[in-house]
């Protein structure tokens, strides 16, 4: 029994000096990466509502409704508020989105790039912002549900001295201020 | 003004223009008398001052400063003071500074008080004639060194018949971060205060008649409306009603000011009494009216219209007639401002993209450009005297802002940071 005992001793010893010699002796990094075990979605899976563009217009608030840009801006040409054929689409585009929710109110803020005064910038901003209104009035849109403003060159959309950055400035914004 | 001398202000206005096209078109409007030669010793200082020196430097600086940009003195260089005997206030030697060529001696003390009150004194000398003109004294205290500098500049000026000038101030719009607000300070950029504290868009001071009132256009309730602030009392009231207004210009004759405001549907120029609240519109046009600016004596105002295709400056009598357009090429012009000679009209021109600051002069019907291929520079304002001119340019960058004189000369910055813009000098000093 004693030297049963002394055996076990022993090798409980040995195995504990080996231990601490391994713990000694510099561990290599592991070469592998751990394996990440991949985990299943379950079967059951809930199909993802596709919200109509009223549910939509219902679910987000004003910030989201603007941020997300539902009215598209348009631009001008330099010196110019008269409004482009190519922005006639974007305009008519908002003035469908602004018929079908009729409630909306907005604001169109007239901007200019800063190749300009600042006293003439803000009439000019103005003019920008009234052909906007005016042109959504003769797509059917009520303007008393319109307010403009103008910020002259006072809040460029991006900085930048070239004709694209001038351009992207030109413009009028819409923004809901109401729905 | 008759046809034909309509038809000599068009023909002679064309001339011009085509000059202009050649650049480098310089004024040279001669205005007499050569300037006189001053001589501004140290000054003696008492115990406390001398061990305090930093009195006697802005002091002396902000004098000798003041003296300097007049275009009535010249300083006599200081290295000039070293080829003759050292400055005796009370043994005057007028032999030794009529020899380094001084017109002009002024001799100056400054005392600093237990208290940190500083009294200058100064006396003023003929030369040639070897005779004390006149002296002042000025107390104050410390922090007001600069202001006694510019009240003794100011008394100079005012003894050889010239108007106040270095007390009189400038107000401006500056910016830093997305505070844009109004600010007053002094004609060289110093002792800036600020005057309006909202966190929205605040634009385009101007000044009352009489000094004590500064407006100004705010966003503050969403719209562009023009304010009212009383320097004095502090507070600020409403001016206009409905639309965009901006740009606003007070009689220099009248409680009356003028303005741009699209409250009947397009920017028109209103006249409004101040006094009654009374408003007359001047403008009947469906282009672009504004930056509009009253003649120094009232009957006639400046203004911007884009009526003919671009904006242009076109000068209309006081009641809204008589409209006669005042630049006749180039497809940019803005924002006139009336020299107070009634001589001249400053405005910025946009040529191949470059915003320059023209004079235009409404006797000879020359025109000169006071700045070149720096920037874009823009709000011309006169100084009182309208020897000068404070504008705002980019050129360095940032806008800061910037005098020159009314011939192109002497350009110096008196900002610089943050950003500054839209300057408009007062149009007296006391």
């Amino acid at each position: 029994m004693k030297k049963w005992m002394l055996a076990l001793l022993s090798l409980s010893l040995i195995l504990t000096f080996t231990a601490c010699g391994k713990k000694a002796a510099k561990v290599a990094p592991p070469t592998q990466e751990p394996v990440v075990e991949k985990v299943e979605e379950p079967t059951t899976r809930v199909e993802k509502p596709v919200l109509s563009e009223e549910e939509l217009f219902q679910q987000k608030s004003l910030e989201e409704l603007n941020k997300d840009q539902v009215l598209k801006r348009i631009n001008f040409d330099f010196d110019k508020y008269d409004i482009r054929e190519d922005m006639k689409p974007l305009l008519q585009a908002n003035a469908n989105w602004l018929l079908k929710f009729a409630t909306v109110q907005i604001l169109i803020e007239g901007h200019c790039d800063e190749r300009g005064t600042i006293e003439y910038n803000i009439a000019l901003g103005e003019k920008r912002a009234e052909a906007a209104k005016n042109y959504l009035a003769s797509l059917g849109m009520n303007p008393a549900k319109i307010k403009i403003i103008s910020y002259g060159k006072s809040k460029p959309l991006v900085q930048g001295v070239d004709e694209a950055s001038y351009f992207q400035n030109r413009r009028a914004e819409f923004v809901i201020t109401k729905k | 003004m008759n046809i034909r001398q309509t038809v000599l202000l068009v023909l002679a206005g064309l001339l011009c223009w085509q000059l202009r096209g050649q650049e480098e078109v310089t004024i040279r409007i001669k205005e007499g008398m050569p300037m006189i030669p001053v001589a501004l010793p140290a000054f003696q200082l008492n115990d406390l001052a001398a061990q305090k020196g930093e009195i006697a430097n802005p002091v002396y600086e902000t004098l000798w400063n003041d003296l300097e940009f007049t275009r009535i003195f010249k300083m006599v260089p200081r290295e000039h003071y070293s080829y003759i005997p050292r400055f005796n206030p009370n043994a005057i030697n007028f032999k030794d500074w009529a020899s380094i060529q001084a017109n002009i001696l002024v001799s100056g003390q400054l005392e600093l008080t237990a208290d940190d009150r500083v009294i200058f004194s100064f006396k003023v000398y003929e030369i040639a004639s070897e005779r004390f003109i006149f002296g002042r004294n000025f107390g104050g205290k410390k922090e007001l060194a600069r202001l006694i500098a510019h009240k003794a500049a100011d008394e100079l000026l005012k003894h050889f018949g010239e108007k106040p000038l270095f007390t009189s101030k400038i107000v401006y719009v500056r910016e830093s971060g997305n505070d844009r607000d109004i600010y007053i300070m002094d004609y060289d950029g110093y002792r800036p205060t600020r005057i309006t504290f909202s966190s929205a868009l605040d634009m385009l001071p101007s000044w009352s008649s009489n000094n004590e009132k500064i407006l100004y256009t705010s966003y503050r309730n969403l719209s562009p409306e023009l304010f009212m602030f009383d320097i004095y009392s502090g507070k600020t009231e409403l001016v206009s009603s409905g639309g965009s207004n901006y740009a606003a210009d007070w009689s220099p004759v009248a409680d009356a000011i003028v303005y741009t405001s699209s409250k009947d549907g397009n920017a028109e120029i209103y006249l409004k009494n101040m006094k009654t609240g009374q408003e007359k519109r001047l403008t009947f046009n469906p282009a672009i009216d504004t930056s509009p600016c009253w003649s120094p004596n009232g009957r006639e105002i400046a203004f911007t219209s884009q009526r003919s295709g671009t904006p242009q400056i076109y000068v209309m009598d006081a009641e809204g007639s008589n409209i006669r357009r005042i630049t006749l090429e180039g497809t940019y012009h803005d924002s006139p401002a009336w020299s107070p000679d009634g001589m001249r009209l400053a405005f910025v021109s946009r040529i191949e993209n470059r915003f320059d600051i023209y004079v235009y002069n409404l006797k000879s019907n020359e025109i000169g450009k006071l700045t070149e291929n720096a920037g874009r520079n823009e709000n011309p304002s006169w100084s009182p005297d309208g020897r000068h001119l404070v504008f705002s340019s980019n050129r360095g960058g940032a806008y800061q802002l910037y005098l020159v004189d009314y011939d192109g000369r002497n350009l110096r910055q008196i900002t610089s940071s943050g950003e500054n813009k839209m300057p408009k000098w007062q149009k007296s000093a006391k």
